[in-house]
């Protein structure tokens, strides 16, 4: 008998009890989404990515290992699916310079916050592809590194070496882009 | 203002992420006591990590779930040109080709099927080679067991992902 809830959840699923199956969705779609968005930098394409993950994952549960952690088996479906997406419509490619970043006024009405989520997106869409997920993984705080390099599918150490490296760089892209902020008001 | 070492700046973000023993962070602490680049730059990485952590979860649109469940049936799985019936079709051309062989083998159809390469008949310079090549014998009956083996090798695999897994597989899902 298994006291991990998503195992029990999953036992139920694969005893053909499908509604459970909104519980796991439920419970993992805004760190999924996250993931897909900070790999895709495109909402509706993230959403759709998203999506398309937790039906994969659905469909492929009888060959789930229960021993593994299910949350790193499904964000591992996640960041696949988004890099298939992004391979295919790569296409559809906006330069930096000509990213309109949108304000989202309903999701909070304090300017400095906007602001700073503003000036932190810019800074992450300086980093590459396979910094911003690792540092995306990291700040979600739910993984250790090994988890992170099983997502990603790094070596652990690459891994550790790529997050530190990153979180520096952002660090001097946000710092950069403030100053510019600071000399055009 | 002076630029932060990359080494002092490695140490910044253990610093942060309290991974220095308790003398290394004493050391240090002095040094961010004597030093105002160290300082500020501490400044900028302490707000980027609580910007970071503040901001980093994203939240999908509301009927999220419900989509995906509305969808859950619609799923195709990848199309691959590798079906059953491939598969089967595969391994009769296998096995087809693999008696024929062993057919001809036996019947020392490749007994007589023997020759030998001679390296020194091939036009090299001679600036290279000071010494005579050796020549390299073929024995066609050796040829072809290997190929037979080859494809014993070959049909196995495809009688295992035609016929076992799925087979396998199937039962799995009975006995859940």
């Amino acid at each position: 008998m298994t006291n991990d809830p998503d195992q029990v959840i999953i036992e139920q699923l694969l005893a053909g009890d499908r509604g459970v199956y909104s519980v796991l969705v439920n419970k993992y779609k805004s760190y999924a989404f996250t993931i897909a968005q900070k790999i895709l930098q495109n909402k509706p394409e993230a959403e759709e990515a998203a999506q398309d993950a937790f039906i994969k994952a659905y469909h492929h549960l009888a060959g789930f290992n229960s021993e593994a952690k299910f949350s790193t088996w499904l964000y591992r479906i996640v960041f696949n699916t988004a890099i298939s997406y992004r391979r295919k419509n790569r296409y559809q490619f906006q330069s930096i310079e000509n990213t309109v970043i949108k304000y989202d006024q309903d999701a909070d009405g304090n300017l400095e916050k906007v602001d700073k989520k503003k000036y932190l997106n810019q800074a992450m869409l300086k980093l590459s592809e396979a910094d911003r997920t690792a540092l995306t993984l990291f700040y979600l705080d739910e993984f250790s590194l090994e988890e992170i390099a099983e997502i990603t599918g790094m070596q652990a150490n690459t891994a550790k070496v790529r997050i530190h490296r990153a979180r520096q760089r952002l660090a001097d892209e946000l710092k950069t882009i403030l100053s510019e902020e600071a000399l055009t008001l | 203002m002076k630029k932060v070492s990359q080494e002092l700046d490695d140490q910044l973000l253990l610093y942060l992420d309290g991974q220095l023993n308790s003398a290394a962070r004493e050391g240090f602490e002095l040094a961010l006591k004597q030093n105002d680049a160290l300082r500020q730059r501490l400044a900028q990485l302490q707000e980027m990590e609580t910007s970071m952590k503040k901001n980093i979860v994203e939240e999908p649109s509301k009927n999220f779930t419900q989509l995906v469940m509305q969808k859950l049936d619609h799923y195709q799985a990848p199309s691959s040109s590798f079906t059953m019936f491939n598969g089967i079709l595969l391994l009769v051309g296998i096995l087809l080709l693999t008696g024929i062989a062993t057919v001809l083998v036996s019947s020392g159809v490749f007994d007589q099927a023997t020759g030998t390469i001679d390296l020194n008949t091939i036009q090299l310079p001679k600036q290279y080679i000071q010494r005579s090549l050796p020549s390299i014998s073929i024995d066609g009956k050796l040829v072809i067991n290997v190929i037979i083996l080859l494809n014993l090798g070959l049909g196995w695999v495809v009688f295992d992902r035609t016929i076992l897994k799925p087979l396998f597989r199937r039962r799995m899902q009975m006995l859940r």
